[in-house]
């Protein structure tokens, strides 16, 4: 099941075992982090949108529709992002895109007219209900994709390159919770 | 009407933001999952099912939250989220495993305030 590991140089004063010097799809490396919230999210959205559609759907239908379609959205994100493929980040790329665009509208909807949106959903008000996580995720996932973009297109997705390896780290800089450069440090010259 | 000791829900905040803490510094330092990790969730696991142990036994005698059904959906995917992590973790070999980990740390402290929200007597 794990992904097969490209020959990579130990890092020094790193960890004992050499992790792979680049993620194999987009659900490896920041992926597994990404697909992680990514999961969260689809869990957590479908249960609230399922609950509010369920018991109390004539309270502010509109709210709850847009809540359920967000539960969606999450979800092929998800599944996208999981599977990896070409095709598959193709349509997570529309997904995500769709999602950062609905997260705006949504917000700005739910700010200019409160009445609509009597209780919380994921996308009010920017999704603040849930640390403002919701706007952030799909430009993480963009980034994301636009990492796996320009590396099939260099057609370096086996052998590492020195070129990869300079956006690899554009691309690493910009996503993740460590901060610092991961992909380049591992990748073999 | 008895309350849920707020000893427990607190233990479980702290503990899940303590484990998101030394995860997220395992994932900065470029650490690979490891053993003392994998038992820091083992224990944040045991502690969340004490928790899920307690609302239930509540439950049984009698006492119900205004949002019943809410109540079990959380009851339910509470425990799993440490053992999914765990697993989705593992299969990560670089310092990003760590990193799903914090994930699974701060959902937990999150989940024990929504706790509160949706039963009260769950006290934080």
């Amino acid at each position: 099941m794990a992904s097969p590991e490209p020959a990579a140089s130990p890092e020094p004063g790193a960890s004992p075992d050499p992790a792979p010097s680049r993620p194999a799809s987009t659900r490896t490396g920041p992926g597994r982090l990404l697909v992680a919230v990514y999961a969260l999210f689809a869990l957590s959205a479908s249960a609230r949108a399922g609950v509010q559609i369920a018991t109390k759907f004539s309270h502010a239908p509109v709210a709850y529709l847009l809540s359920a379609f967000a539960a969606v959205v999450y979800i092929v994100a998800t599944v996208t992002l999981g599977v990896g493929s070409p095709t598959a980040r193709r349509i997570a790329l529309l997904s995500c895109s769709i999602e950062l665009a609905g997260v705006l509208a949504v917000g700005t909807w739910s700010l200019a007219d409160p009445a609509t949106f009597p209780d919380a959903t994921v996308w009010s008000s920017y999704g603040s209900g849930y640390g403002f996580v919701p706007l952030v995720l799909p430009v993480f996932g963009l980034l994301w994709l636009r990492y796996w973009a320009r590396r099939s297109k260099t057609g370096g997705t086996i052998v590492a390159s020195a070129e990869d390896t300079g956006e690899a780290a554009a691309g690493g800089a910009a996503h993740g919770a460590g901060g610092a450069p991961g992909h380049s440090a591992g990748s073999v010259g | 009407m008895s309350c849920v000791n707020g000893a427990v829900p607190t233990t479980i905040i702290v503990a899940g933001l303590a484990l998101a803490g030394y995860a997220l510094l395992m994932t900065a330092l470029n650490r690979r999952m490891n053993v003392p990790l994998l038992a820091a969730v083992g224990v944040l696991e045991i502690l969340l099912l004490v928790q899920v142990g307690i609302i239930v036994a509540k439950l049984a005698g009698g006492e119900r939250p205004a949002g019943l059904a809410t109540l079990i959906g959380y009851l339910i995917a509470t425990p799993l989220v440490p053992l999914a992590a765990a697993f989705w973790g593992l299969m990560e070999r670089s310092r990003w495993g760590p990193a799903v980990i914090a994930v699974a740390g701060l959902v937990a402290a999150v989940l024990m305030v929504r706790l509160h929200q949706i039963w009260p007597v769950i006290h934080v």
